[in-house]
């Protein structure tokens, strides 16, 4: 039978990630001392992790050359969900916030208000509950530039500590919604390699929630 | 400029060869499957009224089709799904037929997918439609097609049924306002854990709520039935699992073993499904190959209250499967090449034919020279060249 293929994400989430698999008992040497390559073993080879970006892993997962895949809610958020959502792995917390210069009155007026994002639908989705029509425009890095350089009114980001915020002048108006590493999985998978994977989820779930 | 001139639209393609032999043996294996029980073939126009696929419950999104206007303005779209056109075929031609109607179909259908993500917005489908029957005969009557299908086109495949009215009844006791139930049934589909708990913690603590929280969980054999029954006890949502423990018990007698499944977490977007409900995987298709059930409710929204039930399978992705790198150009090469010297056109026609009959794969030679013919013979491997007239 091939390995079962999971996709990690790249950097803290796949540290994390591989501590867990250590504590519930996979050997995950190869990946510690992976060097370059992306395809790597872990435990008796039963299982393969494929090393990737965010959007990536779930682009793996929903067209099943991966089975399973780890990616924080960020990511799962801003990049459509036809796969299984199989568990909330509580590493990677932080939370999606609405910031704006420290001071303003967002919510006054009735100026059309412009947000600067690298999540435009998680911004559009969290204004459409509101009932605003507001004018999304996408920027790839240093999203606090927005409101410090007039681009726009505020921000929709990941904040974490708030320590950048503050340093640049911004305060959180509002929280968007809290975030965290999930475990996913293809929607053929988990009904073809059942055993397998509720294995797996039933070691990890026993480790993250004792 | 015309930039696009010489590119297919995003999520189609062009289909060569072998890919067409392939494709059109798997039509026919599954056409004698349908037609071997009884199903007459039926085909309805690529482009139908806008009103059709926003009916309540069908499960299409505005955005996910494409549209177009007739001549009086009128919005028109590209099938999304070939159920709803036969259903309102069905309770308008075919309305004083004698029930059940036997129906099958093999057409494509178009869905404007989000770009990028290598999905197909063409779809090639084939289905069944048994429509004027319900109850456990026609259920097993469309479920054992289904496998007979899966039988005659793939190697290794999983069946799983469950009951849209399993969810409903424990839906219905909880009491709850429409958006608040279709986040429930949007976190029981992707079977994400977390939010189902999130919305339900929120909500007061009932027999239904425990049930519904494991409902993502609730997919495996007969033991499934057995957990569920614990927690469902006394409600509505016995009756559904009493019928798919009857189902599911029927169609062990074919042998499927490990084959069948059962998921209590099917809810399918497409709402109008009211009975068994059931998708089919194979191993290499990361998605499901065939999805159906039951959807009495639906021909009301025709002035035709019918029961009804049935399937669609992907053809697109079981081609896929069968080709495995087979992308050979088998099929165009010849054996024989047949020229004609100049006024022997028709003596080599015919002599073609002949040979064609004999079971040759001989073709009319169209070049002007026996020379050209020739070399095109060397390149392409045509083992023999005929002249006619010499």
């Amino acid at each position: 039978m091939s390995p079962l293929r999971i996709a990690l994400t790249k950097g803290r989430l796949e540290k994390d990630t591989i501590k867990l698999f250590q504590k519930i008992g996979y050997d995950c040497d190869a990946v510690i001392n992976k060097g370059r390559r992306l395809i790597l073993p872990i435990g008796n080879g039963e299982i393969e992790v494929v090393l990737a970006k965010a959007a990536d892993v779930i682009t793996y997962v929903e067209n099943g050359v991966c089975d399973l895949g780890v990616v924080g809610k960020d990511t799962i958020l801003e990049n459509g969900h036809s796969f299984y959502e199989l568990l909330d792995l509580g590493f990677g917390k932080c939370k999606f916030a609405l910031a704006a210069k420290k001071g303003s009155d967002f919510y006054g007026g009735y100026k059309a208000i412009t947000i600067a994002t690298k999540y435009p639908n998680v911004t559009r989705a969290f204004f459409e509950e509101k009932n605003m029509d507001v004018r999304v425009i996408k920027i790839e890095g240093s999203v606090e530039l927005g409101p410090l350089i007039g681009l726009s009114d505020a921000i929709v980001d990941i904040v974490e500590t708030g320590s950048t915020l503050k340093e640049n002048g911004l305060e959180v108006i509002e929280d968007v919604c809290p975030i965290s590493a999930r475990l996913i999985a293809n929607v053929a998978s988990l009904k073809l390699r059942k055993k397998e994977i509720e294995d797996l989820v039933d070691l990890i779930g026993k480790e993250i929630n004792p | 400029m015309r930039k696009n001139l010489k590119i297919t639209p995003e999520g189609t393609k062009d289909y060569l060869f072998e890919e067409c032999i392939v494709s059109d043996d798997i039509c026919v294996k599954i056409k004698n499957c349908f037609t071997q029980r009884g199903y007459a073939k039926v085909d309805t126009p690529c482009i139908e009224f806008y009103d059709l696929f926003t009916l309540e419950d069908s499960g299409y999104t505005q955005e996910s089709m494409f549209k177009t206007t007739d001549n009086k303005g009128r919005l028109m779209v590209m099938r999304p799904d070939s159920t709803l056109p036969i259903a309102r075929m069905a309770a308008t031609r075919l309305k004083n037929y004698e029930m059940p109607l036997r129906l099958f179909y093999a057409q494509s259908v178009y869905r404007n997918n989000p770009t990028l993500l290598g999905r197909s917005n063409e779809v090639m489908q084939m289905g069944i439609e048994l429509i004027g029957a319900t109850g456990k005969r026609a259920d097993l009557e469309i479920l054992t097609t289904a496998v007979d299908v899966l039988s005659a086109t793939v190697e290794d495949f999983r069946i799983e049924i469950g009951h849209a009215g399993f969810f409903d009844a424990l839906i219905e006791k909880m009491d709850i306002d429409e958006d608040t139930s279709e986040s429930i049934r949007l976190s029981i589909e992707s079977k994400n854990y977390s939010s189902l708990n999130t919305i339900l913690d929120k909500l007061p603590e009932s027999a239904e709520a425990v049930a519904i929280r494991k409902l993502p969980r609730l997919f495996g054999g007969e033991e499934v039935i057995e957990k569920a029954f614990k927690l469902c006890n006394g409600t509505k949502a016995e009756n559904s699992l009493k019928y798919v423990k009857e189902l599911y018990r029927s169609l062990q007698k074919l042998g499927l073993s490990d084959k069948l499944t059962i998921d209590l977490g099917i809810v399918q977007k497409t709402s109008y499904y009211s009975g068994i409900v059931f998708n089919a995987f194979v191993t290499g298709i990361g998605d499901a190959v065939i999805s159906g059930g039951r959807y009495d409710k639906l021909m009301e929204n025709f002035d035709f209250p019918n029961g009804a039930a049935g399937f669609a399978i992907n053809i697109d992705e079981v081609v896929k499967l069968n080709l495995k790198g087979k992308y050979r150009d088998k099929g165009i090469v010849p054996e024989v090449l047949v020229c004609a010297k100049d006024g022997y056109e028709i003596e080599a026609i015919t002599k073609t034919k002949e040979l064609v009959k004999q079971g040759i794969k001989a073709v009319f030679s169209t070049f002007s020279t026996y020379e050209e013919a020739k070399k095109y013979a060397e390149k392409t491997g045509v083992k023999e060249i005929i002249n006619i007239g010499e």
